[in-house]
Order: C-alpha cells, then structure tokens, then sequence
C-alpha cells in the first residue's frame, strides 16, 4: 500500500489522540477556564470530522483500502462512521457542557473521555482486523464506564458504572473467545487481503464449520451486548437511569452508532459467505429485541428507563436492516443516524427537566411540562413522534427504509413484528406526550427547578430538530446517498 | 399552446378563478359587486366559448386535444380537454345559461348575508360543470362529476340554519353516492378492459376489443352513475327535495345543467352503448319509464318547485329515452331547448315567490298576470315550449325524440306510446300551474303586495323568454342545423333517423293534439270558477310520489341505521375496541411479568448473557455440527 497514506488512514483518530493529550496537558499547567477545553475539543473533533469527510470524498463508493498490515481500512463506511460519530460527540459534548463546567477540574477529565470514546467508536468502525476491532471496542466501552459513573455524588451512579463495567467485561471476554476459535477456523484475524478471513471463507469449503460457527455466535454476543440488542440488553435500563442526565444521550447513541458499525462490517463483509447461517440468527435477535423493547417500555414510570426500553427496540429495527446483508447496510445507516439524533435530543431534555447530574426522570417530572417550557415540550414531542415513526419525521423514513430491506429480503414475519411493536411502541411514547401536555403536576409535587436549558442543549435540539424533520420530509437524497457510497 | 386551446383552458380557469377570488373575498366585495364578477366570469367563459366554438359552425373543424398535465403518471392518466362540437355544445348552454342564471341571482340574493359565498359556489359549480363536459378522458370526467355533487350539496343546503335544507343536501348527496359507487366500478372496468381512461383510446379501441358481455356490463354501471346524477327512477328521489335550495341554485343546477350531465355522458360514450343494444334499451326504458311516472306525480303537487322537479325528471327522461334510442341529437337538442325553458320556468317561479315574500303553494296564488306582467308573458312562453306546442323550441326538440322513437319500429313505437301519452300529461300539469298561479281568482293572503321583480331579474328572464321561443331554428327538418354541428362528435354511431314524408306530418300532428288535449283539459278544470278539489285515494297516492320516498326512508334509512347501530355496538364497542383494549391489557401484562427479570443484580444479568449465548451457540452449531 501507499506508505505516504499510511499516517492519513489514521489520521481522525490522531487528532482526536492529540486533541486529548493536549487537552490534558494544558488542563494541567495552566488551570485555564472552561472555554479553552472547548476550543480544544471542538478543535479536535472539527479536524477528525474534516479528515473523515476528506476521507469521504475520496473513498466512497471505491474497494475498500487496508493499511498498517491489515489493520486498518479506509473506506466510505469507515468516513461515514466518522462523519457520524464525531460531530455526534460535539453535540453530545454541548448537551453535556453544563454537566462538565460543574465538575471543577475534573470537567477536562470528562470532555478526554469524550474525545476519547469518539475515537475509539471510529476505530471500530475502520478496524480492519479483529485484534484492531477489539482495542477500538476497548477504548470506546473503558471511556463509557468512567462516564456513566462520573458524578461520584450519587451511589446509584457508580453503581451504574460498575455494572455497566462488568458486563462489558464479559461481553468483552465473549467476543474475544469468539475471535480466538474465528482464528481457529480460518487461520487469521484480519478481514481482507490475500489470507483475510473473507477472502478465506470465499475461496474454502468448510467441511466441519462448528468452530467457525460457535465464533460466530460469540461474536454476535458481544456486538450485540453493545448495540443493547435483546436478550443482550439487561445492562442499559440500569445504565442509562444511573448514569448522569447530561452524559446518557452520548452514551446512547455512541454506543448505537459504534456497536452496529462494527456489527455491520463484521457480519456483511467479512462473514458474507455465512449469511445463510447468521441472518436467521440476527432476525430472532431483531425479534426479540423489538418485542421485549416494547413490552418492557411500556410499563416504565421513568422516562429515562423508558428511553433505554425503546433503545432496545430501535436495537431491534436496526438489526431488521442486517437481515437484507448488504443491501441492507445503507437502510441501516440511515436509520442509525437519525436516531442517534432523536435520542440524543430525547435525553437532552430529559438531562434539562430532571437535572443533568440525576439519574432518575420519573413521569411525574414531566406533567404540564408543555406549560412551563414549551420549546423544550415540542422538542421533545418531536423526537419522541420520530421515534414511534410518525411520517414526515426521520424516524418514519428510516422505519420504511428498513422494513423494505427486509422484505426484499423475504423476512415478511419480522416486518409483521417490528410494525405491531411499532403500533404497541406508540403508547408509552404518546405516554410521554400526554404527560407533557395533558396532565398538570401533583398538588406539592417537589418538581426540580424550572428546566434550565444551556445554549449548548438548545443547539443540539435546534440541529436534533432540523435533522429530524429534513430528513423525515426528504429523505430520498440521503438514502441515496448512503445505498451508494457503502460497498464495504 | 395555441390561441384555441388557450380559450378553452380559459373557459374553466375564469369560473374557477372568479369562485377562488369569491371565496378568499366574497364578504368584503359585498353586494352587488360579489354578483357582477360572478356573472362577468360566466359571461366572459361564454363569449370564449361561442368564439372557440365557431369554427365548428363553419364546418371544417376538427375535435382538439388540449393536454394539461400529467396526472397519474403510473397509471398513464394525463389530464387534458376535448374541444369537440358536443363539448362545445355543452360548454355553450353551461355558460349562456349559467350567466343568465348568476345575472338573476344578482337580484333574487339581494341582503342574502351569504351573498358572497352564493356567488363562490355558483362559480365553482359553472367550473366543475365545465371540467366533466370538457374532460378528453374518464378519470377528469370523474373529477367534475364529483365536484358537481360536491356543488350541489354546498348550495341545496346553502340556508344550512333551515333543517330541511341541511338533510335535503345530504340525501342528494348520499343518492348521488349511490349512483356513483356504479359510475366508480364502471370506470375501473373500463381500466382494466383498455388500460386506459381517456377517450381517444377507450371509444377509439372499443369497436374492435370490446366484447359485447363486457360493454353491456360497463354501460349499465355507467347508467347508475348518470341515474344517479340526472335523477332517473329509482335514484330520482333527491331532486324534489333539492328544491330547498334557492331557486336559482334549481334553476342552474337541478334543471339546466348538472341534471343533463348523465344525458351528456351516455351521449359522449354512445359507442360503448351501442356494442350493448340491451343496455341502450335499458336506458330508453328507464328514460320513459321515469318520464311518465314523474309526470304522473307532478299532476297532483301543490309546491310551484316541486310540480318543476317532477317536471325535470319527467323531461330528463326524455332525453334519456332519445340517446337510448340512438337518437343522439335528438336528445342533445331537447337538453339544449329544455335548459332554455326550464331554466325559465324556475327562474319565473321564483320572480313569483319573490313576489309573494317566499309563498310557494298553488293554492295561495293565483291571478298575479295583473300584478306581474313580465313574469307572466315569458312564464307563459316557456309553458308553451314545454307543452309542445309549435313553433315554440320545445315541440321541435320533443317531437323529433318521439318521431325517432316510431320511426324504429317494433317494440319502439310501444316506447313511442308512452311517451305520446306523457306529453299530453306534461302539458296538463304544467297548464295546471299556470292556471292555478297566475290565472283564475287571486287566492293570497290579505295584505301581501305582490310586486315585479327588479330589472336584473326580468332582463334575465327576457333573455331566456327569446331563446324557449325560438329556440328551435337551430335544429328543424329542413334546416337540420343542430345535426351537422354535431355529426362529427358521433361519427361512426348507429343513428336513428327520422321518418320521411308524410309520418313525420302524421306524428308532428299527433304530438301538437295530444299538447292540446292536454292544456284543454286543465283549461276546463281549472279556469273555472270553481276549481277541483283534488281529493280521493289516487290524487293523494300522486301526491305522496306514490309512497317511494317513504318506502325508501323505512327500508334503507331505517335498515342503514339499524346496520349502523349494529356495528357500533356489536362489532366496534364490543368486537373491536374490546380486541383493542384487550390487546392493551394483554401487553401490559405480559410487560408486567417480564419486569422482575430486571432485578438489578449483575449476577443474574450475567446469567442472561450466558443464556443468550447458549441459544445462540446451539442455533449456529445445529447448523455446523462438529
């Protein structure tokens, strides 16, 4: 390969490397005020999105490109992923802001793991090999905990943290066993090239293939462990109501975006060849993950909790996309961008009514919200429609676009599913609604504070808002683009 | 586009744009300046009209095919016009009558607070009309056949605050439906048997593809649909109780014009009907059937309007009976001549309510000829022409309907009998009311001043007086204008004709005796002093439209309302909003049970991963093996 490339292949995750290094060193030596951290992150996170767009512009729609060995591939899938993911954690980052200038000197700590998630969530989706795949896994999920218990005021937090910490770890050490007998199998961990596991699966006839195959299932445990797919997703409700109000909307949709990333290279372009065996799997988990997501969503009186339910179901709508194998991935891109989108934005005011640095939003914090804010109401109105997928939102574009995939791809049955858990979804969704417009608070209810809402927030609900509304009213050209660009 | 097309596209655009403006700012205008743009858009279409339409007159030429837009592009629906002499015949009576009727309007709206909003819908009603007679296809067709019902509905029950009016605008509105629901199926036949709705290719390719089952069945839907619309037994029933809208809304609407726009669709598709003789003869018998029985019925109403409804149906039958008969022209001619007279007949009835401060029982008139002398002198006119008697327009357009009917012989000259028989009917009640309105001794209450109508109105009614008067040039056995004008549009048709020599003189003079017999009949009962009572069973039984209405509010209002009930109850409250409620509770429950899977402890968490696992694990290795 080109060895003038080799540094630019990587080159997102070193700015956002050196974003944090020297956001660290200058946090150290000269105390400065909040404002620098953010001329640095949003330095960093500007150069990584710059260089992915860059990336973008000359990669899309070719072969993919690996470097260092094998270890990394530089394609339209791995720009996109940056494209998404890094202006994902600046709106994030803004969400979180007040969160972050509340914690003194540690707030640089927090926007580090930030910047360093994002970057791990980008290596997993350019990783090209699965001990590559696994060190980005690793970055992004050890940056996740420490966020999800970094308050260190509240113990429901750093339970959050902890729990969150050792199932990860388990999930970890699953997909590492699943790496070692995929190696077992066929010999290598990288996924191209002469002597890559595709290339290897393609040109073999497997007469024995239960260790390939029990890799494969492990594989799909510890992807689907970070994607909260059903029966993988017992960790996010308890996560997502521990972890602080100003972070859970990073950590949502971060973990989203990353996990079906890496699920989607992994499944579609490395073990193509074994669709047969993994797309009847995927679509049980597709299933499931929508079934239980919503029955579960349903009885919650929490909206944070309620939001994870629904993140588990959307887990479930996703991986319909995967069902289809390729033809898939660009649907699914689709639908995981924008709802990365309305799920920040949902926890965003969920942070902004119940307190960014609480754990818990019982629905009782939400009665006659319409009345007392507003704005903040009908951004959320608007993401929650999106998500049960009203038309003209993105969330109803996107719901089409996966269906479709998947009955192009003959799984009639999971449409059937995902669209009655789409109809039984909108309940606890309208819940919400009602709640925020319908029902005034309790006689002496103690509501916390009027909503405080940082001009950080309002930004990223004003782009959650534009986004989900452009995209849901015209979503051709995006879709277009994605189905395009992504021949992985 | 060329400066024709640009006229006839014009000829719709003006009304729709006048009712648009009406519309957004109608109460503003105020009167009368509401009335006069109506009426100028009307009059403005008009002139388009006789200028696009002049060509035609000097022979030579062509239909045109004004395309629009695409429309259903899946489908390959364009929408587009035909110019063609029987559009633009259409097209001609629709405005000249249509303004007449708006200049009238003008004056009988006077202080009406709905002024504005009258003038929006009339308007838009002259636009739809004007889009189902100039549509080049079914599908557009189909558009201003509805946004004519639409209208219809809008302006019988334009004094909505009045009940009557309100539930005599929905039962037009829901017996249309009926008609329509047929007109519907119609048109996807037509789809699925062409592939295609316009009429270039549906009447171009029907002679060679259609077979005769299938023509018969898109004809007789088609019947319903303009049963439904021209009010033809059995879906007539609306029209008499359309009279609770104001009378210049009967006159345009429930006598001119949207009436005969199943005429006019049975005419444009006579191809169709005639690859399917029985449903042609469906509609010949239809036709007469309803013009006798409506003619029956008129004999014995009280309410000036409603003796004109009947009159309508009884007329429209007519016509029906002429098309169905393949007297194509015949039967566009009566429509043209009957838009004359009856237009009139309305418009003079109401000059006569206006006068009387909105009394419309015969029996409370009489002897007004002193009092109004302009109505009377055209009233009397248009009961001329309508009960045939020469040389006024009526006889000419009658007479050639009824000589074409025995000219066909055989069962025809049954059909031919009967409606011999309903044109001395005709002339009796329409003598009847006359007599019993303007003539005779004045029977109006004390005190009542009965005054003629300001100048807008009598204009109007003059204008119209000329045309029921000599109406008929156009279209007479020796200068058989009306015929070349149209021969073009029906080429290729199997035409009746009429008889020669000395039959036509024969059944000429019948049809004058039986006028006669008829206006001298009611001249002997009701110019006397004392007029009948009008009592007994059998004038009771006419009066009550033999009991249909009845019959149909007790077997399909009240069977519609107990079906209705039925569902509410049975089906949704307990059926489907028990399955929907019971569904809810279904989920929650089961959300229920599976919440204390999450117990917060990370052992068992764990344990669900390794569960997971293991189902996965023995999925993919019950397809590998070892």
């Amino acid at each position: 390969m080109n060895g003038s490339l080799t540094f630019l292949s990587v080159a997102p995750e070193i700015a956002l490397a050196a974003a944090v290094v020297l956001l660290l060193l200058v946090e150290v030596t000269f105390k400065p005020r909040a404002w620098a951290w953010a001329v640095v992150a949003g330095a960093g996170l500007a150069a990584g999105t710059a260089l992915s767009a860059w990336q973008w512009v000359a990669h899309r729609g070719a072969d993919t490109g690996t470097f260092w060995n094998g270890m990394i591939a530089v394609d339209g899938f791995a720009a996109l992923a940056g494209l998404l993911v890094f202006p994902l954690a600046g709106l994030g980052l803004m969400s979180a802001w007040r969160l972050a200038a509340s914690q003194g000197r540690r707030g640089a700590e927090f926007i580090a793991l930030v910047l360093l998630a994002a970057a791990g969530a980008h290596l997993m989706a350019a990783a090209a090999d699965f001990i590559m795949l696994f060190i980005g896994l690793e970055v992004f999920s050890l940056s996740l905990y420490v966020l999800a218990g970094f308050t260190r005021e509240r113990v429901d937090a750093d339970e959050a943290s902890l729990k969150y910490f050792l199932l990860g770890a388990f999930a970890s050490a699953v997909f590492l066993y699943g790496v070692a007998l995929v190696f077992a199998a066929t010999g290598s961990t990288t996924f191209y090239g002469d002597g890559g596991i595709a290339d290897y699966l393609a040109g073999t006839v497997i007469f024995r293939p239960g260790v390939l195959l029990a890799g494969l299932a492990l594989l799909l445990v510890g992807l689907a462990f970070k994607v909260s797919a059903a029966p993988f997703h017992v960790w996010a409700p308890d996560v997502y109501q521990g972890a602080p109000g100003g972070v859970t909307g990073f950590l949502a949709a971060a973990a989203k975006v990353a996990g079906f990333a890496a699920l989607a290279r992994v499944l579609t372009a490395v073990l193509g060849a074994r669709a047969d065996d993994w797309v009847p799997a995927v679509a049980v988990l597709a299933a499931a993950s929508v079934v239980v997501g919503t029955l579960l969503a349903i009885v919650q009186d929490d909206v944070k909790r309620l939001l994870a339910y629904s993140s588990v179901a959307h887990a479930g709508f996703i991986l319909t996309a995967l069902v289809a194998g390729r033809g898939g991935v660009g649907d699914m891109w689709f639908y995981l961008a924008t709802y990365a989108v309305q799920v920040l934005g949902a926890f965003t005011v969920a942070a902004a009514v119940s307190g960014d640095r609480a754990g818990r939003s019982p629905l009782a914090h939400w009665a006659g919200l319409g009345r007392r804010a507003p704005w903040l109401a009908a951004a959320m109105t608007l993401m929650l429609l999106a998500m049960a997928g009203i038309p003209l939102t993105a969330g109803f574009a996107g719901k089409v676009a996966v269906f479709r995939a998947a009955i192009d791809a003959g799984y009639l049955w999971l449409v059937i599913v995902a669209v009655l858990a789409t109809v039984a979804g909108l309940f606890f969704y309208l819940r919400v609604i009602v709640a925020m417009y319908l029902a005034s608070p309790e006689e002496g209810a103690s509501l916390p504070a009027s909503p405080a809402v940082g001009w950080g927030a309002r930004f990223v609900l004003a782009v959650a808002a534009a986004a989900t509304l452009v995209f849901g009213i015209a979503p051709w050209p995006l879709l277009e683009v994605l189905r395009d660009a992504l021949p992985l | 586009m060329e400066a024709g097309e640009v006229m006839v596209s014009l000829l719709i655009l003006l009304p729709l744009g006048g009712s648009a403006l009406l519309l957004a700012f109608g109460r503003r205008l105020g009167e009368p300046a509401a009335g006069v743009l109506g009426t100028l858009t009307v009059g403005a279409a008009f002139v388009l009209a006789a200028v696009a339409g002049g060509d035609f007159l000097a022979g030579g030429a062509h239909a045109t095919h004004i395309p629009w837009f695409d429309w259903l592009a899946p489908l390959g629906v364009r929408a587009g016009l035909l110019w063609d002499p029987l559009s633009a015949l259409m097209a001609l009576v629709v405005t000249g009558v249509g303004a007449l009727i708006h200049l009238y309007s003008i004056g009988y709206m006077k202080a009406d607070p709905g002024f504005g909003r009258f003038f929006a819908y009339m308007n838009l009603f002259v636009a739809s009309m004007l889009i189902l007679v100039l549509a080049d296809g079914f599908a557009l067709l189909f558009v201003g056949w509805e946004l004519v019902g639409l209208c219809s509905y809008l302006l019988i029950s334009f004094w909505f605050e009045k009940p009557v009016a309100a539930a005599a605008g929905k039962k037009a509105f829901v017996v249309n439906r009926v008609g329509d629901a047929g007109f519907l199926v119609a048109l996807m036949l037509v789809f699925a048997a062409f592939g295609s709705l316009s009429y270039e290719e549906v009447l171009g390719r029907a002679a060679g593809e259609l077979s005769t089952g299938m023509a018969t069945a898109i004809t007789l839907l088609l019947l319903m649909g303009a049963a439904g619309k021209s009010a033809q037994f059995p879906l007539y029933v609306w029209l008499p109780d359309a009279m609770e809208g104001p009378t210049p809304v009967s006159a345009l609407i429930h006598a001119a014009t949207m009436v005969t726009a199943g005429v006019f669709m049975v005419a444009r598709t006579g191809v169709l009907f005639d690859l399917a003789p029985v449903s042609a003869a469906v509609v010949a018998a239809v036709g007469i059937g309803t013009a006798l029985y409506a003619a029956s019925i008129a004999v014995a109403q009280y309410d000036i309007k409603r003796v004109l409804a009947y009159s309508t149906i009884s007329q429209l039958g007519y016509m029906f009976a002429g098309v169905g008969a393949g007297a194509y022209v015949a039967g566009m001619f009566h429509l043209t001549t009957h838009a004359f007279f009856k237009a009139l007949l309305f418009l003079g009835a109401g000059a006569v309510i206006h006068a009387l401060a909105g009394e419309q029982d015969l029996r409370r008139m009489g002897g007004l000829w002193r009092r109004l002398p302009v109505t009377t002198v055209t009233m009397v006119v248009a009961w001329l022409a309508i009960s045939g008697i020469p040389p006024l327009a009526g006889f000419w357009s009658k007479d050639e309907i009824l000589a074409t009917l025995f000219a066909r012989g055989g069962a025809w000259r049954a059909v031919w009998a009967v409606g011999l028989l309903t044109a001395l009917l005709t002339a009796f009640y329409m003598s009847r009311l006359i007599f019993l309105a303007l003539f005779g001794e004045r029977r109006w209450a004390e005190g009542a001043h009965p005054h003629e109508a300001p100048k807008v109105m009598t204009v109007a009614l003059g204008a119209l007086a000329v045309l029921a008067l000599a109406g008929g040039v156009v279209n007479t056995p020796w200068r058989p204008g009306l015929e070349h004008f149209l021969e073009p549009a029906f080429e290729g048709l199997d035409l009746a004709h009429l008889p020669s020599g000395a039959t036509q003189w024969v059944l000429a003079a019948l049809s004058v005796a039986a006028a006669a017999a008829g206006i001298l009949l009611a001249a002997g009962a009701y110019l006397r002093a004392r007029r009948p009572a009008e009592e007994g069973p059998t004038w009771e039984l006419l009066r009550r439209g033999y009991g249909v209405d009845e019959a149909y509010a007790r077997v399909f209002a009240a069977g519609g309302q107990a079906v209705a009930r039925f569902t509410d109850e049975a089906v949704d409250q307990k059926g489907v909003d028990g399955l929907v409620n019971g569904l809810g509770v279904l989920v929650r429950t089961v959300g229920e049970r599976l919440r204390p899977l999450q117990t917060g402890f990370v052992r068992q968490y764990g344990l669900g991963i390794v569960l997971g696992a293991v189902a996965l694990l023995a999925w993919f290795l019950s397809r590998g093996g070892f």
